[in-house]
């Protein structure tokens, strides 16, 4: 995992960005996002619609949260447990041979496959650097306040 | 450990604080599904495999191609007022049980691609799936409608058109 505190922080910048990005286009069209939901075939007409109407915005404010340093690593565990929850339905998607868009950053013609989980898990990958490493530490020099803590 | 319990209390209110934002800022949205407005409105793909979402680009793209029919699904009114040109209107309360006249002539392998309002009206789904139930193969619903095709600075025709 990175230890950088330049390389975390535009980590966490990149990754906050996409995720406010990929939510804003999905709260400006909760149905259309519902119709994607639906196509997974997991949940019903009126949960996909639910979860359509709340997931944007949890994207939202985890990403800005990120982009903010606020509460970045709660904001980042949200966004690593949301791509491994979609990298899962994803190869579930596969598995089940639906041939069915994906849903993600508001694009309508972008199939559920391999792709997407490669995409998926490379945000994870920033995510789990930005979720693991503890604040505060994130520099290759130690602050004197770690020097006097670790004597 | 401690740490451990400080993220995950922070990822719960997180979560809590997405969905109150969600609730205020889409509460009109969740009232009509409160009333089991949309249960009609979201398709299953493999009921519907000519059935496809597309983007106001997208649907831009095959209006400058000249190959689709497109058809607003908007009432009369909003039809007259402006919409996407040579568009033909076939107000989806028109569809209910016949297909609406103004799309008789077309063939069912034709590419039809419909739209109404945008954000969350469902006139243009339901009018999808009313012309996939009368044979039609190869339907486009453009979600982002008429606004977004405004927004764009796209072309509008206004007055009764090829209604």
């Amino acid at each position: 995992m990175v230890r950088n505190k330049a390389v975390l922080i535009a980590f966490r910048l990149v990754l906050g960005a996409l995720f406010v990005y990929a939510g804003a286009v999905k709260a400006a069209a909760p149905l259309g996002f519902a119709q994607n939901i639906r196509n997974y075939q997991m949940v019903g007409p009126s949960l996909s619609l639910a979860v359509a109407i709340v997931l944007p915005w949890l994207e939202i404010l985890a990403g800005a949260f990120l982009i903010l340093g606020v509460w970045k690593r709660g904001a980042a565990l949200v966004i690593s447990s949301l791509l491994a929850f979609f990298i899962a339905l994803t190869i579930v998607t596969m598995i089940r041979g639906l041939d069915i868009e994906c849903g993600c950053f508001g694009a309508v013609d972008r199939k559920a496959g391999l792709s997407v989980i490669l995409e998926d898990l490379a945000m994870l990958y920033l995510g789990l650097c930005v979720l693991i490493k503890k604040e505060g530490t994130g520099s290759t020099h130690y602050a004197p306040s770690d020097i006097a803590r670790n004597a | 450990m401690r740490e451990g319990w400080r993220v995950l209390r922070q990822a719960l209110v997180l979560g809590v604080l997405g969905v109150l934002v969600a609730a205020i800022i889409h509460h009109p949205l969740l009232k009509r599904l409160a009333r089991g407005e949309f249960r009609d409105t979201l398709v299953q793909a493999a009921e519907y495999p000519g059935l496809r979402l597309i983007t106001t680009a997208e649907g831009e793209d095959l209006w400058r191609g000249g190959e689709a029919v497109f058809v607003d699904a908007r009432r009369s009114p909003a039809y007259d007022q402006g919409h996407v040109p040579a568009a033909r209107s076939a107000p989806v309360a028109e569809a209910e049980k016949t297909l609406p006249q103004a799309l008789v002539d077309l063939r069912r392998g034709q590419l039809v691609v419909v739209y109404c309002e945008g954000g969350d009206c469902q006139s243009s789904l339901l009018l999808a799936k009313r012309l996939h139930d009368e044979g039609f193969q190869d339907i486009r619903v453009m979600t982002g409608g008429f606004d977004e095709w405004t927004k764009a600075g796209l072309p509008v025709e206004k007055g009764h058109g090829q209604e």
